[in-house]
């Protein structure tokens, strides 16, 4: 019955959520070029209007074109299932770690990257191939973040990780924890094809990485493949505020009202990260695709003296 | 309270690793700056706990001096210098990045099976702030060997001066007040010296690029 209610919480915060902390961003970076902006719930706007249209399909496409939107969003939504959005309601679902959960997203990748190499235009290879680039260059700093925080939890099970990061007292001020939290807002960065790396409102542009693969899609397929984006994203600042800010040790109560109340803190936490993912898009450009490989190998340094600084405290 | 010294002991060294991935003669200036600004944090903190505990005063002074030198003074110098010369970022390494910073990694965990079994250092935080800074004079002196323009290797010496500094600071809780003055005093008449040097190379062989030192002028 917990169990029950955990899918039901974790699916429905998630899907309801993910549209909103990309219409935030928009929305911050809007005000600061001084212009009103769209309104934050633009995305499930655009969302509603594309289920609703028919797609076209290249002739040349095979059924990969087809099924990566499936897959893309199915593989993000199981991620997102791995990850409690509040550790009120205790996860019974032992079924998969944080190492299950980096590999589901890498699958939705991967056929993202098959997809946009299906039709054979000339952005989709590209993309691809640049995807594919970044993708490798990131993984690395993801599981070693995720892993020392682990290592020291004694479980790689994301409901463990987090029930123990309730028990440490001020997790910022932990060498350990301060630089795997560093090193995975890069990954957020990183992954969500934010500013630094690649920027998200190009379209058409010889730079583009993301939206190179989705060129070709329509319709509903564009509409999945947009919503798996998201709850990706939403799934890397979970970890990030569930792991390193932990906050349900404080809500005294227990029932209905404490999982509402934690889910709200939740949101709140959400906020602050999407505001600074937008304050990092605002003060930075763009990098040149070659001076990507110097990102990953700080975010990468993050991690590692981290995974150091756990040797040598020894805990 | 010990775990803010740790954070602080880390944030020194990734400072140092921000320096290895920079290329731009500016950026390494303003992370230079940054952790000098890091390290009079920590003897500011270190100051203050003396002051309180036996009435102390002398690490505060130092962390005054710290402010003035090293965060003031000191990058202003070296961005007089780099105003007088025309030359901007780092083109040449040996290495790409990327491959720099990970021969750091392998630094600081060579640092770490070279400090971790020095006996006399005792507690594992104290432990854990000597690697750190430990690793911080040896990427200073890896940034040093890295960079073929003399204006970064002026600052990888300045943060090899760094390491020490914070490496004394942590394991004996502050040097001598005479020691530490005697090495600001020489630390600043180094890069004055280096400074103007940097100028003279400049102007005798239109370049700062240390290898062109070797070419004959006549």
């Amino acid at each position: 019955m917990i169990s029950v209610a955990y899918f039901i919480v974790q699916t429905v915060v998630i899907l309801l959520a993910a549209p909103l902390v990309n219409g935030i961003i928009k929305k911050i970076k809007a005000l600061s070029q001084k212009r009103k902006g769209a309104p934050v719930t633009q995305l499930y706007f655009d969302l509603f209007k594309l289920f609703k249209k028919g797609m076209v399909v290249s002739d040349t496409a095979s059924w990969i074109f087809r099924a990566a939107p499936y897959v893309v969003f199915a593989t993000s939504l199981a991620a997102a299932l791995l990850v409690p959005v509040t550790t009120m309601i205790p996860s019974q679902w032992h079924a998969g770690d944080l190492i299950l959960m980096v590999y589901l997203l890498a699958l939705g990748r991967f056929f993202m990257m098959l997809a946009g190499l299906d039709t054979a235009s000339a952005f989709g290879g590209m993309g691809s191939s640049r995807e594919a680039m970044i993708s490798s260059l990131i993984e690395p700093s993801i599981l070693v973040s995720l892993i020392t925080v682990g290592l020291i939890a004694k479980s790689t099970d994301l409901y463990r990780i987090m029930e123990h990061m309730k028990g440490v007292d001020a997790p910022l001020i932990h060498p350990v924890y301060l630089t795997a939290f560093l090193a995975l807002l890069i990954i957020i960065i990183a992954e969500t094809a934010r500013i630094p790396v690649d920027d998200p409102s190009t379209h058409l542009e010889l730079t583009m990485v993301h939206e190179a693969m989705l060129l070709e899609y329509s319709g509903r397929s564009l509409a999945l493949m947009e919503l798996g984006a998201s709850i990706k994203q939403l799934v890397f600042i979970t970890l990030a505020v569930n792991i390193f800010i932990p906050n349900d040790q404080f809500i005294l109560i227990t029932g209905a009202a404490a999982v509402f109340l934690s889910l709200v803190i939740y949101l709140i936490k959400v906020i602050l990260i999407a505001a600074v993912i937008a304050v990092a898009e605002i003060c930075t450009v763009k990098l040149r695709l070659f001076s990507v490989p110097n990102l990953a190998a700080l975010s990468f340094i993050l991690s590692f003296v981290g995974f150091m600084q756990y040797f040598v405290l020894g805990r | 309270m010990e775990h803010y010294f740790d954070v602080l002991s880390v944030l020194i060294l990734l400072s140092s690793f921000v320096l290895v991935s920079n290329k731009r003669i500016h950026a390494y200036i303003k992370t230079f700056r940054l952790q000098s600004a890091l390290i009079a944090l920590t003897a500011g903190v270190m100051g203050f706990e003396d002051v309180v505990n036996d009435g102390n005063y002398d690490v505060l002074v130092v962390c005054a001096i710290i402010i003035a030198l090293k965060v003031i003074l000191i990058p202003r110098l070296l961005h007089r210098t780099y105003g007088n010369i025309e030359y901007r970022v780092e083109k040449d390494f040996f290495f790409n990045i990327p491959i720099l910073v990970i021969i750091c990694c392998g630094l600081v965990v060579f640092s770490y099976f070279s400090v971790s079994n020095i006996g006399a250092l005792s507690g594992l935080h104290i432990n854990l702030q000597v690697v750190n800074s430990f690793s911080v004079v040896l990427i200073g002196f890896f940034f040093m060997i890295s960079r073929k323009k003399a204006l970064g290797q002026i600052i990888g010496y300045l943060v090899i001066e760094n390491g020490i500094f914070v490496t004394a600071m942590f394991s004996t809780q502050g040097m001598p007040f005479i020691v530490d003055v005697g090495i600001f005093i020489d630390l600043i008449t180094a890069v004055l010296i280096m400074g103007i040097m940097v100028i003279r190379i400049n102007d005798q062989f239109e370049s700062i690029d240390v290898n062109k030192l070797k070419n004959l002028k006549g």
